[in-house]
């Protein structure tokens, strides 16, 4: 495995608060590197910092080194203009710029110098080709790029990304506001570029992360808890954080077929509505029940075994109530 | 029917009444000035009117041209100070100054658009005046057209009227640029930036081009109270009758000054009453077109942008 980025000893503060504790970690050359972990644990940060995107936030520093071919990133003394352009960014929510189709693609070409127009149409069609628009937007070129679904902007700016010819592709969770078509959309235009870009893609959705990564880094509260190749990673984590990680996004994305609210009820009518409810589902359905009495927690899911269901996870949500998942058998 | 009910009746029927009274107030005037000034539109002809070059009440000569001409040179110069100085000032503060730099110089900028008119203009006569005569006797000589000057120019002129007016419409067009910059997203900056722009490419061809729709309203609101600005310019324009300014060291009279100069004096020469309340409606019906215009440009380049 050839790395292409290298970082060794990163932290970053916002103000006061540290968002990255001495971050070491490579990320290897051609492949899809999936930074996984909750809300807030500095995905997004490590990102802005390979780009140093991180500099238009007020009060953020940064120490330490990324070395992207042989170039500090974090080395003031850089053209980041230079540094950029070796990295695509595909961000969180789509963001065109205020222009035509044409002119957002070819935004990053002439701004490093091109003009002539045949050279800009070739390379228009050929970035809005490798993202896979060019056959919805062919025709409409020089319409406002607003006027695009939210799913059709995402691939534009995929392409406007890629046509300035970079090396590297960083994606801040780069679905997370698109719906199941254009998400699944965006992931395959993902995998096909791999072989020829470094892509590092930051993502809270587990399933994503194991549908494209090859390598994964796993951050938790700025640290990294582990990382290494992604089937070794998710099926044989060395760590129990990343177990438990991997498991409750499992359970929270778990489709729930029904569910009844038992809070107010004691023993033993949480358990009678338990069982009829349970009754009702047809097999392999999945019941969800929300409970608030202490007993409960534990002797529900106690008899509900007994009756042969199978209970895949009891988690306290709150304070006072407990949720409680069973299969019915 | 209950007190309650009552009272939410008569709370919105008041409300109602005052937003249609607020919405008729513009009618209300346009109208008062209209019927009052009907005399002197049966008695001139427009052209005698907006084209005659003769003022001169006493003989019945109403001749608006110069004060119109007036307040347009006098205002598009103002323009053409404030536009840049204020614009730039705003991408400098929005884009570039430092949360400390911008916490001293935005409450400053706050402060000059609170100052009163007249305050301008006795700064104006005090500063502007003897600046621009003494620009005049330099440049005079020159023999640039519109930069001519006679052999003596007292200062009081179009350019020290329009200086003065720039003064006080740039904090305007700052404050409001700025807030317009500031509202661009940033994820317009990160998409320009992360292509490897630079700034400057990032504010010009992406962050002025969202903004752009803003800040033409910041330059329109600035325009629209230069455009009727009565004392400041009164004080240091020069006011001169019956004289067509060709160089910026030339006196002006432009129309808010004549009808604040004039309206309630020698009220028995026929018609001068009527004329006066031309004077208002036009510049009350110039100002109306001028923000329609703007308006619609507005609404066009919402459109165009989604």
């Amino acid at each position: 495995m050839k790395s292409h980025i290298s970082i060794r000893n990163v932290n970053a503060f916002y103000s006061d608060h540290q968002a990255l504790k001495g971050i070491t970690v490579e990320i290897p050359e051609k492949q899809i590197t999936a930074i996984i972990g909750p809300s807030g644990c500095g995905k997004s940060t490590l990102l802005k910092c390979f780009n140093r995107l991180i500099d238009l936030t007020d009060g953020a520093r940064v120490s330490g080194k990324i070395i992207v071919d042989d170039m500090d990133v974090l080395n003031h003394s850089i053209d980041i203009t230079d540094v950029r352009r070796r990295m695509g960014l595909l961000p969180q929510k789509p963001n065109p710029l205020p222009m035509s189709i044409y002119d957002n693609v070819a935004y990053g070409p002439r701004i490093h110098g091109i003009k002539d127009k045949k050279k800009l149409d070739q390379m228009v069609e050929k970035y809005l080709k490798i993202a896979g628009l060019w056959d919805e937007v062919k025709d409409r070129l020089k319409s406002p790029a607003s006027k695009l679904s939210i799913g059709q902007q995402q691939r534009l700016c995929l392409a406007r990304g890629l046509a300035v010819e970079p090396e590297i592709i960083l994606c801040d969770e780069p679905t997370s506001a698109l719906d199941p078509v254009s998400s699944q959309h965006i992931e395959q235009q993902l995998l096909k570029l791999k072989s020829d870009y470094t892509i590092v893609i930051v993502t809270h959705n587990i399933h994503q992360a194991m549908r494209l990564a090859d390598y994964v880094i796993h951050l938790y509260l700025g640290e990294i808890v582990e990382h290494g190749a992604a089937n070794e990673v998710f099926e044989n984590p060395k760590e129990e954080r990343t177990r438990a990680y991997i498991d409750g996004t499992f359970l929270s994305d778990m489709k729930v077929d029904e569910e009844i609210d038992l809070k107010g009820n004691v023993c033993p009518y949480n358990f009678v509505y338990a069982k009829q409810a349970l009754h009702a589902l047809p097999k392999g359905k999945i019941l969800r029940m929300i409970v608030d009495d202490p007993t409960a927690v534990t002797e529900v899911p106690r008899g509900m075994e007994a009756d042969g269901h199978e209970i895949l996870s009891v988690k306290q949500r709150n304070k006072k109530e407990w949720e409680i998942i069973i299969k019915k058998q | 029917m209950n007190i309650r009910k009552l009272k939410d009746i008569i709370a919105g029927r008041l409300i109602l009444a005052s937003a249609i009274f607020s919405g008729l107030l513009v009618f209300i005037i346009a109208a008062v000035l209209y019927s009052r000034s009907i005399s002197i539109l049966s008695a001139k002809s427009l052209s005698e009117l907006f084209l005659g070059i003769t003022w001169l009440p006493s003989q019945g000569e109403f001749g608006f041209y110069q004060f119109i001409l007036g307040t347009i040179y006098v205002t598009a110069l103002a323009m053409v100070f404030a536009i840049p100085l204020g614009t730039l000032s705003a991408i400098y503060l929005a884009e570039y100054a430092h949360e400390s730099m911008r916490s001293k110089i935005l409450p400053l900028i706050d402060m000059l658009a609170g100052i009163p008119p007249v305050v301008y203009g006795m700064f104006g006569v005090l500063i502007i005046v003897p600046l621009v005569a003494d620009i005049a006797r330099v440049s005079g000589k020159l023999g640039i057209p519109g930069l001519t000057a006679g052999s003596y120019s007292t200062g009081f002129s179009l350019l020290a009227g329009s200086v003065v007016l720039a003064i006080m419409i740039f904090p305007i067009i700052i404050s409001i640029s700025y807030e317009v910059l500031r509202s661009v997203p940033s994820e317009v900056r990160e998409a320009s930036l992360s292509l490897g722009a630079t700034r400057w490419q990032t504010i010009k061809h992406a962050v002025i081009r969202t903004a752009l729709p803003g800040l033409a309203a910041a330059v329109i609101l600035g325009f629209s109270r230069a455009f009727g600005e009565t004392i400041a310019v009164l004080m240091v324009a020069g006011i001169a009758l019956n004289n067509i300014p060709s160089s910026v060291f030339d006196a002006v009279y432009p129309l808010p000054a004549l009808i604040a100069l004039n309206y309630g004096e020698m009220m028995s020469i026929p018609l001068y009453d009527s004329a006066l309340l031309l004077a208002a409606l036009i510049l009350m019906a110039i100002i109306l077109i001028f923000t329609l215009t703007a308006r619609l440009i507005l609404i066009r380049m919402g459109g165009a942008h989604g």
